[in-house]
């Protein structure tokens, strides 16, 4: 560990050590990922585990929760996003393959992704 | 880059079984494949110790209250993985037993202020990276990149901080006072002896945010010129030695300790001295002698510490809660700390809530707050059927405030006014089954050991108003006594040499002041109304109330109840020994306690006593 | 040096900056009571008992006066209602915890407590812990033995663990700062009693007590400070100087070292005075084995009114002796030991029964061989103390004998009875022999002196030339050359002062001629000569690299003409050449042929013959 000669160095430590605690703070953004064991079965947790990697590279203020299964099976593996106070988006068969682009869309662009959006909640 | 976890798991209260929960956690993630996603931090103390140990579960926000190793396997499934909270984990409400699943909602949390303690509980104490994530170090930075020491001085002055140690001496005053001392040597001292009986604000604070204690040292250091702080830590707190150590580690790595610190050309490290845990110590000039490798024993205080303190050379000291404030105002300014709090006392202050209330804990409170706010809200009022009779504060040298007195605000001066003194922040809860005269005689008692010895008043003095109180509530009181006991006291009290001394009769002169009856009845009537001193009472069965269930028997350690269902039982006067277990476990309130002198024992073959009637007066 | 002033008991005071309150109020006639407190000590606040009211900027509050700075302007009363309340309570606790102490029963009358008011736990604890003897120990004399342990009520002093220690170097200092005589020095080795039988004294005293002026010295193989420099080889010396600190004349110098002076006299009086023979080499005495064997002198040192007890004469343990022995000879007239007398013993014995018997009144047993009471009055004063009881036991005292009791029985054998006796008796004097200093051959060959078998210096002659000995210039007094006592001292000592005064009267000596010289050409730094001068004379000059005769010192004795190797001394006017000379002389002698007459000359006038001469 270099020594830290400023405060503008102490300043860019913490920002990328906000990660760490990323839990911890407050974030207008949370991913549910539906982790029944249907959801499971679909490969969620792979979404999940890129959803993670793809924020860390991004450095994307989001919580990423995990939830059981909501009776749709079949649109599994089930993603929600919602942020602040917009409306809670439910995207179906999310594929690792899809997270990037739901990310830069929705997420940085504030676009939804419509043609997997399977159901919105105001 | 670090990598990212979806949910953090905050396990508090390392003094438990927390650490085998903490193992138990990390199998049961390991086994069900989540160690990537889920992260376990062991944090310091969330300060709510009946409920412990704690789990906080973010993002969520979960709260679980008194987690079992047997538990883990169900949180991981339902929490961690479905996301669903465990509802018999989380804590209820104790009057209504309502449910509350978010920490910030639960009263005991939601009435406190936590600044010093802002970290504690929240980020693992051992990682200075949290540290820093969390906005740590960011004050020393603007204090060493953009302000002068005068102008950190006038900051704090501004503040209004006053000493957390319990004297209440106005830290910028210090800081000043030591800045301006001639001398190129001067030392800041972190005072970590924390001694009271039941307190342990400061072993909290070092454990759960060793970093905050450094940077107000490392702050301190600059604003009056100095390259060398101490920490006196008392060697019984081996985890807030073994964090604070790393602590210094870590900032030598990062640059924030050791030569030239932040790059800004300022010099500063600081050592650990352990103490041998005499509550003397904590004394300031005692303290200085032990930090010098000598006898922890007072020196007479004619020149402040500020002028000659450690090897004669001038030395801030301040408590580590003192220190550990000092980031905040830097970060958010001297205004915003002095917003809070009293006129004349600002800012917040930890307390150790202890006794006889529903919520013990660690809190901290902003200054001016009740004591009934703090007894009743935060710490949930007394156990069922009791009754607050008064609050111990300021620990084995405070004193004990009266419950018709529960209205007062909590500052210096207040508390000083009603007898007793702030403090480092212990706080007794004492309900009506307390007896005012034991309660004098156990701090006596305490501080008859922990005083040096040195000065023959504090010395003497104590043991013998230890031996008028063994008297009185052994039964042995003598009319007069209370006339020497307050003689005694106020010769203590004026000519003791130290902090101590000085203020070693104040259990005893605000108890003689506030319960100055219940003395008199000790001696007059040989009677102990709160049933504590056994040699002044006798239980009795109440007939008329008394519904023969017979749990008293059961719970009479000595057989010495008997009694046929449904009838009276009586007590074997011969065979008791006083120890209320029969009073307590009693529904009916049919168990009552009467001076010994009522009862005759052995009478009437053993078993018949006088009716209850003539003894109730 | 700034000055303050301040008040006390109303009266103003100025005074210089940097006192306490104590010593201001000291130095004026204010009384404060204090136990804690020694000046030569740092002050510590322990007794509480100089507690004053300070009035600064119109607070009041109680402060040790030992402690607290004499500041500008303050106010101080040292004996307020309040102080004295709380004193009263002090001594109140004190007397409680201490009951049998005199100071702290008389402090404790002073504010009006006559019986502890607190129960009493231990009746013998003397010990109000105020740490003087801890802070002696460790900042002035450094030993570091003494230190509290415990605390609170536990608080106890004593060394480490409470054990014996071989740090404790026996100096005393903390019995002697000590206000309540709690602690006592037990002298566990046979040895260091013996060397001071009569109580210690203090490393810095007066030598003789009647001396003008009365100078004190100090003792530097006991002070404190002496042995640190001595164990630092020097390089430390910070220890205790209590005397330096005390001392208001500024009179102790630690710098100051022994000088030698060289003085040019015209005479030399040698009165190096004699020793006390060591009365442990005669065991049967148990010299040493019980405190109450005491020699003659420890007994005059016991009986001096500047002595340990002011004159009495008392036990080791402070009783008054019932019985009292005094055995004479011990050491003289013995084969074992001197075989002369020392001529004084007997007097100064009968003297020492005198005091006895006057000052206690106990029976006394003079164990005696002879009684040589010879002077002007002593036959007479031997009678009055028979006359006063003495029981005088004709036989030589045999053997002590240290009883379980601790008694003491001398046994001998009575002479005149032809019966062994015994006697047991509390004490027993030893009127031991003097002798020669052990240094006397030194002193002798640095002056020239011979020495006689005794080990004391010889005189010229022993009835014509007492005081003179055979280096010219240089005379005896006293008992330097024999056992004497005082009468006979100062006589001696009187006669030595004439003769060295009528040497220098003249101004001038007269040497006999018949002196050697060294023919310096032929002399080759041998120094044989000067090794065996008797007079010293012979001095060797590294200059000249010979070695030289002084004309003054030499006796012409001619031991070095005769020795010297290289025949370069002659002695003059008793050269080789005279010598022969006067042989040739004898010879030349012609033989005269006289008849047989009426006179005939007898053989040893007769010049030898010829054949004669041959026959020899």
């Amino acid at each position: 560990m270099p020594k830290i000669q400023s405060l503008e160095e102490l300043r860019t430590l913490r920002a990328q050590l906000k990660q760490d605690i990323k839990a911890r703070t407050e974030t207008s953004t949370t991913i549910t990922v539906g982790m029944g064991t249907c959801g499971i079965a679909a490969g969620a947790r792979e979404v999940m585990q890129v959803f993670l990697d793809e924020l860390a590279t991004r450095a994307i203020d989001a919580h990423v929760v995990t939830t059981g299964c909501i009776g749709m099976c079949s649109k599994e593996p089930l993603v929600d996003i919602q942020q602040s106070d917009g409306p809670r988006i439910t995207y179906g068969n999310v594929h690792p393959t899809m997270v990037p682009r739901i990310i830069e869309e929705h997420l940085i662009h504030g676009n939804t992704v419509q043609q997997w959006v399977v159901g919105q909640l105001a | 880059m670090a990598e990212l976890y979806r949910a953090d798991v905050l396990v508090s209260c390392l003094h438990g079984r927390s650490p085998e929960l903490v193992s138990a956690l990390k199998q049961e993630l390991d086994r069900r494949g989540l160690a990537g996603e889920v992260k376990v931090v062991e944090t310091g103390c969330r300060g709510f110790c009946t409920m412990g140990p704690v789990l906080t579960i973010q993002p969520n926000g979960i709260f679980y209250t008194d987690v079992q190793l047997a538990d883990v396997p169900e949180i991981v499934e339902e929490t961690l993985v479905k996301g669903r909270a465990v509802q018999r984990l989380l804590y209820k409400e104790p009057a209504t037993r309502k449910v509350i699943p978010n920490y910030d909602a639960i009263p005991f949390y939601s009435k406190q202020m936590r600044i010093v303690l802002r970290n504690c509980g929240m980020i693992d104490p051992q990682s200075i990276d949290e540290y820093i994530a969390v906005g740590g170090y960011e004050a020393l930075g603007k204090v060493l990149s953009s302000m002068t020491p005068e102008q950190v001085i006038a900051e704090v002055q501004k503040s209004g901080l006053r000493g957390r140690g319990g004297a209440g001496f106005a830290t910028g005053r210090k800081w000043e006072h030591t800045r301006k001392a001639a001398g190129e040597v001067k030392y800041v001292i972190a005072n970590g002896d924390e001694g009271d009986p039941g307190a342990f604000m400061d072993r909290a604070l070092m454990e759960g945010d060793p970093y905050a204690v450094l940077e107000g040292l490392t702050i301190g250091g600059f604003a009056v010129g100095t390259q060398q702080g101490y920490i006196y830590v008392r060697d019984e707190y081996p985890l807030a030695v073994q964090n604070l150590r790393s602590a210094i580690d870590r900032a030598h790595e990062y640059g924030l300790l050791g030569s030239d610190v932040l790059g800004s050309g300022f010099d500063f490290d600081i050592r650990i001295v352990r103490g041998a845990g005499a509550f003397v110590c904590g004394e300031s000039s005692a303290l200085m002698q032990s930090l010098e490798g000598k006898v922890g024993e007072p020196r007479a205080k004619h020149v402040h510490a500020t002028d000659r303190g450690l090897w004669d050379r001038p030395s801030c000291l301040n408590n580590v809660e003192t220190w550990a404030n000092i980031p905040p105002i830097m970060n958010k300014g001297g205004e915003w700390f002095a917003s809070i709090g009293t006129e004349r006392s600002k800012g917040t202050k930890a307390f150790c809530l202890v006794g006889k209330v529903r919520n013990p804990g660690l809190i901290e409170v902003p200054m001016g707050i009740t004591l009934r706010e703090i007894v009743d809200d935060i710490g949930g009022g007394p156990p069922k059927g009791r009754e607050i009779k008064a609050v111990q504060t300021g620990g084995p040298s405070g004193g004990c405030i009266p419950a018709s007195m529960l209205d007062l605000p909590v500052d210096y001066e207040s508390l000083t006014e009603a007898g007793s003194m702030m403090g480092s922040g212990g706080m007794i809860v004492m309900d009506d089954r307390t007896c005012m005269v034991d309660i004098a005689r156990y701090f006596i008692d305490f501080l008859k050991d922990e005083s040096c010895g040195k000065c023959s008043t504090c010395r003497e003095g104590i043991k013998r108003m230890l031996e008028i109180l063994t008297n009185i509530s052994a039964g042995l009181g003598k009319p007069g006594d209370i006339e020497v006991l307050e003689s005694l006291a106020k010769t203590v009290q004026l000519a003791s040499l130290c902090g101590l001394g000085k203020s070693a009769p104040n259990p005893v002169l605000s108890t003689l002041h506030y319960f100055r009856e219940e003395y008199e009845k000790h001696i007059a009537e040989q009677f102990c109304p709160a049933g504590v001193c056994r040699a002044l009472i006798a239980y009795q069965v109440v007939a008329e109330k008394c519904k023969g269930c017979g749990l008293c028997i059961k719970a009479c350690p000595q057989e010495g109840i008997s009694g046929t269902a449904r009838q009276p039982h009586a007590i074997d006067q011969v065979k008791c020994i006083q120890c209320g277990a029969c009073f307590e476990v009693c529904r009916l309130d049919a168990i009552q306690v009467v001076p010994r002198s009522a009862v005759t024992v052995g009478s009437n073959g053993g078993n018949g006593y006088k009716p209850v009637r003539e003894v109730v007066r | 040096m700034s000055w303050v002033t301040l008040t006390i008991d109303g009266q103003t005071i100025q005074v210089e900056e940097g006192k306490t309150v104590l010593e201001v109020a000291r130095e004026n006639g204010i009384h404060i009571p204090t136990l804690c407190y020694h000046p030569a000590l740092e002050p510590y606040g322990a007794c509480r008992l100089c507690v004053v009211e300070i009035i600064r900027k119109g607070w009041s509050s109680l402060h040790t006066a030992c402690t607290h700075p004499a500041w500008d302007g303050l106010e101080v009363k040292t004996n307020s209602p309040l102080v004295r309340d709380v004193r009263k309570t002090i001594m109140g606790l004190l007397l409680s915890r201490c009951p049998n102490v005199p100071i702290i029963q008389e402090l404790a009358a002073e504010y009006g407590i006559t019986a502890p008011p607190f129960p009493v736990e231990d009746p013998t604890e003397n010990c109000i812990l105020c740490g003087l003897c801890v802070r002696v120990c460790n900042d002035m004399v450094q030993a570091h033995v003494l230190n509290f342990s415990g605390r609170g009520v536990k608080r106890q002093v004593g060394p480490p663990f409470m054990e014996k220690t071989r740090q404790c170097i026996g100096c005393g200092a903390c019995t002697s700062v000590c206000p309540t005589g709690a602690i006592e020095i037990v002298l566990e080795e046979a040895g260091v009693y013996q060397a001071k039988p009569l109580g210690p004294t203090a490393a810095i005293y007066v030598p003789t007590l009647q001396a003008v002026p009365r100078v004190p010295v100090i003792d530097t193989d006991s002070c404190i400070r002496f042995r640190q420099q001595d164990r630092t080889n020097g390089a430390i010396a910070d220890a205790c100087g209590a005397c330096q600190m005390l001392c208001e004349a500024n009179a102790i110098d630690f710098d100051q070292e022994d000088e030698f002076l060289d003085l040019d006299v015209g005479a030399i009086v040698v009165a190096t005075g004699f020793e006390m023979w060591d009365a442990t080499k005669l065991s049967q005495y148990s010299y040493g084995k019980s405190p109450n064997i005491i020699t003659g002198l420890e007994f005059e040192r016991l009986s001096n009114a500047g002595g340990p007890t002011g004159g009495e004469i008392l036990l080791a343990d402070g009783r008054k002796p019932e019985r009292v022995a005094v055995i004479h000879c011990v050491g003289s007239r013995d084969h074992n030991a001197h075989e002369y007398c020392s001529r004084i013993c007997c007097m100064y014995s009968l003297k020492q029964a005198h005091l006895v018997r006057d000052k206690t009144g106990a029976e006394v047993y003079e164990f005696y061989m002879d009684m040589r009471a010879f002077g002007k009055g002593y036959e007479e004063f031997y009678e009055r103390v028979q006359e006063e009881g003495v029981v005088m036991v004709r036989g030589r005292g045999a053997e002590v004998e240290v009883l379980p009791s601790g008694k003491l029985r001398v046994t001998g054998e009575d002479a005149n009875l032809g019966k062994l006796v015994a006697a047991d008796v509390d004490m027993v004097v030893l009127s031991t022999a003097i002798e020669a200093p052990h240094d006397a051959s030194e002193v002798a060959s640095l002056f020239g002196l011979g020495r006689t078998p005794d080990g004391f210096f010889a005189e010229a002659h022993p009835k014509l030339r007492p005081v003179e000995t055979n280096t010219d210039g240089v005379f005896l007094a006293g008992c330097a050359q024999g056992p004497k006592d005082v009468p006979d001292t100062v006589a001696h000592a009187g006669a030595a002062a004439s003769m060295a005064l009528a040497l220098l009267g003249k101004g001038e000596v007269t040497i006999s001629p018949a002196i050697a010289y060294v023919d310096e050409q032929f002399c080759s730094a041998c120094k044989t000569c000067i090794s065996l001068c008797p007079y010293t004379a012979i001095g060797f000059v590294e200059a000249d690299n010979v070695a030289r005769v002084n004309e003054a010192l030499c006796k012409g004795c001619g031991t070095c003409v005769a020795t010297c190797p290289a025949g370069a001394i002659t002695a003059r006017h008793f050269t080789d050449a005279q010598i022969l000379a006067q042989i040739e002389g004898l010879f030349r002698i012609p033989v005269i042929e006289i008849p047989n007459t009426q006179y005939p000359i007898p053989d040893t006038q007769l010049p030898p013959t010829k054949e004669s001469n041959h026959e020899r």
